[in-house]
């Protein structure tokens, strides 16, 4: 489903593209996310199944979401060269600087300036991390697929609601749509999933 | 507090978490009311830098660990914070292995549809908090 070997970044290229998307931002990794999709797509290193597959496992990865994508970067292109490196560049730079500021106690927050400019980044940030929703859900909007897609999003929107944690939200949609009644898969909409089934 | 503690400390928090600030309430219990190794300040200024800086927000772990032990728990924190990620490298053979069955298919398929949601409702959350602190300015 997944080619084993496929044509990508250089390493190099790997490294730097996840050093740069996933260190460049305020607002969480997710808007990383969205950085590294936007790049790697453009340049037809991934496409949308692939980066909703990597969402996905993403989610269902303890600890920060980000880091679990960038180790599938980079496992897919360099294998485990490839998945520590792109590990350790998008973990590291962030945590120098909060090792910096945590010892240098700055209080970075008593400046106006600093405020807005934090709250414009995070503004900024939110409107990519909606964006990245709708990436994910646009190949879904075909028909075979759409009553499927909003009965998945009601239920999803209904767990959050009451409480659930993401996880449970995740199984609750997984349980929903593999007992679906299942169909020759055609979701991709204007990017065809098979693509990927080489 | 030495550095490996630190280390297996934080990772059970990271490794029980699904976000990056999602191992908030298990520090705060083992660091904070445990062995209070920091302070509940100490542990918001964590949490502030790790939001103001650039990259994860589960980057504040690396805060923790160095007010916990210095530099030394600095790099634990760090690990702590990277070593999860690496339980996405057997998740993505298995989906690799299974991903043509329909039904394993259909099942990813309703977990991107829910990660979507997600997103949108984060996405949504950081807006709102930043128009907040705009109006709170």
């Amino acid at each position: 489903m997944l080619p084993g070997r496929v044509e990508g970044p250089s390493l190099r290229e790997l490294v730097s593209s996840v050093a740069y998307d996933a260190n460049r931002t305020v607002g969480g990794g997710l808007v990383s996310i969205e950085l590294l999709r936007r790049r790697f797509t453009a340049r037809g290193w991934i496409d949308s199944l692939l980066h909703g597959v990597f969402i996905a496992i993403s989610r269902f990865t303890p600890g920060t979401v980000v880091l679990a994508y960038c180790v599938m970067l980079g496992l897919r292109f360099h294998r485990w060269r490839g998945a520590l490196l792109a590990l350790t560049v998008a973990s590291l730079p962030a945590s120098l600087i909060v090792f910096a500021l945590a010892a240098t106690l700055a209080r970075i927050d008593r400046y106006a300036a600093v405020r807005v400019m934090l709250a414009v980044g995070i503004l900024v940030a939110g409107g990519l991390v909606v964006g990245s929703a709708w990436h994910l859900i646009r190949p879904y909007l075909t028909r075979d697929f759409r009553i499927r897609m909003i009965v998945i999003a009601v239920v999803a929107v209904a767990l959050i609601i009451v409480g659930a944690t993401p996880v449970r939200v995740l199984l609750v949609a997984a349980v929903v749509s593999s007992a679906w009644p299942v169909r020759q898969p055609r979701a991709s909409g204007r990017e065809s999933r098979g693509r990927t089934d080489s | 507090m030495n550095a490996a503690l630190i280390y297996l400390l934080l990772l059970k928090a990271t490794m029980t978490s699904f976000a990056g600030m999602g191992s908030l309430p298990q520090i705060r219990q083992d660091f904070v009311e445990t062995r209070g190794a920091i302070s509940d300040q100490q542990l918001s200024q964590a949490v502030l830098v790790g939001r103001a800086t650039i990259g994860p927000m589960g980057a504040y772990v690396v805060a923790v660990g160095y007010f916990a032990g210095g530099w030394q728990g600095a790099v634990a924190g760090w690990l702590a914070m990277s070593t999860p990620a690496l339980v996405a490298i057997p998740l993505l053979t298995l989906i690799q292995r299974w991903l043509h069955l329909p039904r394993i298919r259909a099942a990813v398929d309703g977990v991107i549809i829910a990660s979507a949601v997600l997103l949108l409702g984060s996405g949504v959350t950081l807006a709102i908090d930043a128009i907040q602190q705009l109006r709170a300015l």
